[in-house]
């Protein structure tokens, strides 16, 4: 009786499952390559796909809204590369200010996308395609055909070497991020709201809840996100170039997908969105430790995303049918 | 409004003149007539030859542009069009090398861009909880990743006799081909979306599915042959890069899809569903093929020019809805 | 910056330097550059040195970046030259075959043709401005790795792409310069990775290698963005394996050293701004038909000298700039502030 019920309620949930998935990934890739699994390998993992991680949870609210954003990696550009020029010609060089220069364009650039798309009713994918070539265009003219390298970059890059109780600084933001948003969404009535205009606006509006404040406030906490990307990723691999990251909002959507957050809004969790990105990110480790030709590795990634998510639809439609039979019973 | 079918503009008896000029499509022709002068004003060399042989790689991402209208009307989106393209044209450059003939040169083309196509219609039809945008991400993935394989190492393929490309490349005048061809499948598309029992259909499934479903609606059906369409146009585009290009290589065709999307949704198509017509579309691609040729000419920096277009794209979509409202809450003013 | 925005939002066209000099032989020539990207150094510097000799000959220097990295975005770039119908136009190219149906049509215009940096098929150009002979690099290249090995060892590449063209013909000549001579007999070249260009996946092939290679005592990265990726990751570890390979001097400062708290002890690159250079000297000869491209031809690039037109290996000719520019601890800082 236990442990049919433990049985039902792995095939019932979606987080269950993708756990499942992430550990014969896992499994699967350690029996080629023992070492996969040591800590330095995941720690490296980790600081590696940080950023990808952390935009997830700004994407997994904006998508729990019913929307999406994909001038993302434009303002992260954008932020990275502003706080990489101030760097450059010493207009400052504290890293804590630098964070918090980068974090303010980014709530700058997410409020403007969220003002367009709440207030003149643009849809989504329009109004951030068109940010995306604005904010891409605006690293461009920061950047003025300048990079700035590792030497430019002096003591901020220090950020993502340094550690604390062992753990490096890029982990413990991506973990902090993890855990204040664990609570937002799911014990605080702001993070309720968010589900509730997701599920159903009309209702929401009906309720008393403001639905344009709530998109605005996502779209700003997407764009903050962005910005505390931009920073991390200027500081991790010690260089601010306008292209950084060019076409990786489709690796943020993709990881919320497969975690189980629904495109059209109101369905999925935080823990969805850390098991979505953490799949990537095994996916993106261990391909070239496995040894596959660097040329099949594209085919390949894409397979996997495919398969990933008609898995995730096929086991959905079966426990689906699985809930009815009990209720016949 | 553009009303609930989208075409109540057309459908309801008008004073046409005035609606004509105001409805967007009339504001689209003012615009490319207005973008056209600006470009003749700050480059002195913005004449009708030169343009018309800067036009035909613009004019191969109009074929992707009609069917792409088609798919955003569903309220769905395809971003795999560019990786279609992408892997039909190495696949046409290099049966082309083989020395076949050229016609089948061409059918291989579209056949290839057809299978594409059909593989996501068939993804799509047949896990329809899925969401358009992350399959056709997966697949976008995939095509061009089979086509960095068959490009292997050096990625890029060229053409050991490019005389069948050069002649599809040809003009009568200074008109190229391309441009009639796109001309005829342009009228054909919006005939197709604007005056038929398949169009309203199609409308119908962009405002409501579940409703077109049952009232019977082959969803099914209509869903896999646009997607199938969409894939066979991104073939006839590619045998066109093909033709601008002589070969063929891992980044060809990259970022069509926004392209397209763009024109389209700069032209009125709404991509939430059921909104917008295909005329808009094909104006709003000629205003933004005349203004990237206009600016290019006087070596505007091309950040810059991404810039104006994206915010063009904005305030397209953000200013009639902005004006909607204000004229609403006047009238609720009134009203009180 | 500020005048760059203006000028460009003024849609003001380029203004014609004042030509002064008696024996300036552009002249009246309109010669345009055509980089690979936007917003990119390297890219930059090779421009800035186009530009200054082409005005201080007398003529009119157009740069123009294409709107992204792709062949693609070079057709439009090259089809808006033709209809500003320059005289001459320079590029560096995206890819070996895509642009030549435009580059023909440029031709048949009467535009004088040449590529710099990466070139394009033998049909679609006059000429190439190489910056050092593909043997040269991969001679430097592998001595280098000979002489950190201390002679014998497990060694890898790291690559930009799979399709770069330039990356992989001096993979090759590096391959076939180690079976060639018994003296790198002792070298084991380990695997040949990928990180297309970017640092997170240049971190990811980085890592890997020293995972799967215990032994590895050598990377060598032949590009610029996978050079100082890789740098990182090595200098962080404090890992005992060396890098050496192709970089820019500004990007790579910090991790320049002879000591075992730096990575690289030195890498090789070339000076854009003579690259550059020496292409505005060819495209003012080739416009005033001086030359045309035939082997054997010779011109005088300016305070660089003469050159000689000689026979590419890819049945083309070319123009060698010169020998690969070591960079080690004893002149880096000089250089990092120049490109």
């Amino acid at each position: 009786m236990e442990k049919k019920s433990i049985m039902k309620k792995i095939t019932g949930s979606r987080e269950a499952l993708l756990l499942v998935v992430l550990i014969l990934l896992c499994a699967a890739v350690s029996l080629r390559s023992p070492s996969f699994l040591s800590v330095q390998s995941i720690m490296e993992m980790l600081k590696n796909n940080a950023v990808t991680m952390i935009m997830s949870l700004g994407m997994l609210c904006v998508m729990l809204v019913g929307g999406i954003d994909i001038s993302i990696m434009s303002t992260l550009a954008f932020a990275g590369m502003s706080v990489g020029m101030l760097l450059k010609y010493g207009h400052v060089s504290s890293t804590l200010l630098c964070f918090l220069i980068a974090m303010g364009i980014g709530i700058i650039c997410g409020f403007l996308v969220g003002l367009v798309i709440s207030r003149a009713a643009v849809p989504p994918i329009i109004a951030t395609m068109g940010f995306m070539y604005i904010y891409r265009a605006l690293a461009y003219l920061v950047g003025n055909s300048e990079w700035a390298g590792a030497d430019a970059l002096g003591s901020f890059k220090d950020f993502a070497l340094g550690s604390i109780l062992g753990l490096n600084n890029v982990i413990w933001v991506t973990i902090i991020c993890y855990v204040i948003f664990f609570f937002f969404m799911k014990w605080t009535r702001t993070g309720r709201k968010i589900y509730a205009v997701g599920s159903n606006p009309s209702a929401a509006e009906v309720s008393g809840i403001n639905v344009k404040n709530i998109k605005l406030l996502v779209y700003s906490i997407m764009g903050f996100l962005g910005g505390l990307g931009g920073a991390l990723a200027v500081s991790i691999y010690a260089s601010a170039q306008p292209n950084m990251q060019y076409g990786k909002e489709m690796d943020v959507i993709a990881a919320c997908v497969i975690g189980g957050v629904s495109m059209s809004g109101g369905r999925g969790t935080v823990i969805g969105a850390l098991l979505g990105s953490l799949i990537l990110s095994v996916i993106a480790k261990a391909l070239p430790i496995i040894g596959f030709e660097s040329i099949y590795q594209n085919t390949i990634k894409g397979v996997i995303i495919l398969v990933v998510v008609v898995v995730n639809v096929v086991m959905q439609r079966a426990s689906d049918k699985n809930n009815l039979k009990g209720r016949e019973m | 409004m553009a009303g609930k079918s989208g075409r109540s503009i057309s459908a309801t008896p008008e004073n046409t003149l005035k609606k004509t000029i105001f409805s967007w499509e009339g504001v689209l022709v003012i615009l490319f007539i207005a973008v056209n002068i600006f470009c003749m004003t700050i480059s002195d060399v913005y004449n009708l030859k030169n343009v018309l042989r800067e036009m035909p790689k613009y004019l191969a991402e109009i074929f992707l542009l009609l069917p792409m209208a088609f798919i955003l009307v569903l309220g769905e989106i395809d971003i795999s069009v560019g990786s279609i393209v992408c892997l039909s044209a190495t696949v046409s450059c290099m049966v082309c090398n083989k020395g076949i003939p050229f016609i089948c040169v061409i059918l291989v083309g579209i056949l290839v861009g057809t299978a594409c196509g059909m593989v996501n219609g068939a993804i799509l039809t047949k896990f329809d909880e899925l969401p358009p945008m992350i399959v056709t991400l997966a697949t976008q993935i995939i095509f061009r990743g089979i086509a960095e394989i068959a490009l292997g190492s050096g990625g890029s393929v060229s053409l050991s006799n490019a005389d069948g490309f050069r002649a599809i490349a040809g003009r009568v005048g200074i008109v190229p081909y391309i441009f009639f061809l796109v001309i005829i499948f342009a009228v054909i598309a919006a005939v197709i979306l604007g005056k038929t029992t398949f169009g309203r259909r199609v409308y119908a499934m962009g405002t409501n599915r579940l409703t077109a479903y049952y009232s019977g609606v082959h969803v099914k059906k209509i869903r896999f042959l646009i997607y199938t369409v969409m894939g066979a146009l991104a073939g006839i585009c590619a045998l066109f890069m093909v033709s601008s290009s002589y070969g063929a290589n891992t980044t060809t065709g990259s970022g069509f899809e926004m392209d397209a999307i763009a024109m389209a949704v700069f032209g009125g198509i709404s991509s939430t569903g059921g909104k917008g017509n295909l005329a808009g579309g094909i104006i709003s691609a000629f205003i933004i093929v005349c203004l990237r040729i206009g600016l290019g000419q006087v070596n505007m920096n091309p950040q810059l020019i991404l810039l104006i277009l994206g915010v063009l794209l904005i305030c397209a979509v953000a200013l009639p809805n902005v004006i909607a409202e204000i004229k609403n809450a006047r009238k609720v003013a009134s009203r009180k | 910056m500020n005048k760059k925005l203006v000028s460009a939002l003024l849609c003001a066209a380029m203004v014609v330097a004042p030509a002064t000099t008696a024996f300036a032989s552009a002249e009246g020539k309109v010669c345009a550059i055509v980089t690979k990207s936007a917003g990119n150094p390297f890219n930059e510097k090779e421009a800035e040195g186009f530009q200054e000799v082409i005005e201080a000959e007398g003529g009119e220097a157009i740069v123009k970046h294409p709107e992204s990295a792709t062949a693609d975005a070079q057709v439009s770039v090259i089809q808006s030259l033709i209809s500003q119908g320059v005289d001459s136009i320079c590029i560096a190219a995206n890819d070996v075959n895509a642009l030549q149906a435009s580059l023909e049509d440029a031709m048949a215009e009467g535009i004088k043709v040449c590529t710099v940096d990466s070139t394009v098929n033998p049909d679609s150009r006059m000429t190439h401005v190489n910056q050092a002979g593909v043997q040269e690099i991969g001679q430097a290249l592998m001595d280098a790795v000979l002489d950190i090995t201390g002679g014998e060892g497990q060694w890898a590449i790291l690559s930009a792409t799979s399709q770069a063209a330039n990356q992989n013909a001096w993979i090759e000549a590096m391959q076939s310069i180690m079976e060639s001579d018994e003296k790198y007999a002792g070298l084991e070249l380990v695997e040949v990775a990928y990180g297309d260009d970017e640092p997170q996946k240049s971190t990811d092939q980085t890592q890997a290698l020293l995972q799967k290679y215990p032994d590895l005592k050598v990377v060598c990265a032949p590009t610029t963005v996978g050079i100082a990726a890789a740098a990182k990751v090595l200098q962080d570890q404090g890992s005992s394996v060396k890098l050496t390979g192709l970089g820019l001097p500004s990007e790579m400062a910090e991790y320049i050293g002879d000591d075992d708290a730096h990575s690289c002890p030195y890498m090789f690159l070339w000076n854009p701004i003579d690259l550059g250079r020496l292409g505005a000297y060819a495209s003012i000869a080739l416009a005033n038909e001086e030359i045309t491209g035939a082997a054997g031809e010779k011109f005088t690039a300016g305070d660089l000298g003469e050159y000689e037109i000689v026979e590419a290996s890819d049945g083309g000719t070319e123009m060698i700039l010169g020998a690969p520019f070591k960079f080690d601890p004893s002149n880096i800082d000089e250089w990092k502030e120049v490109y």
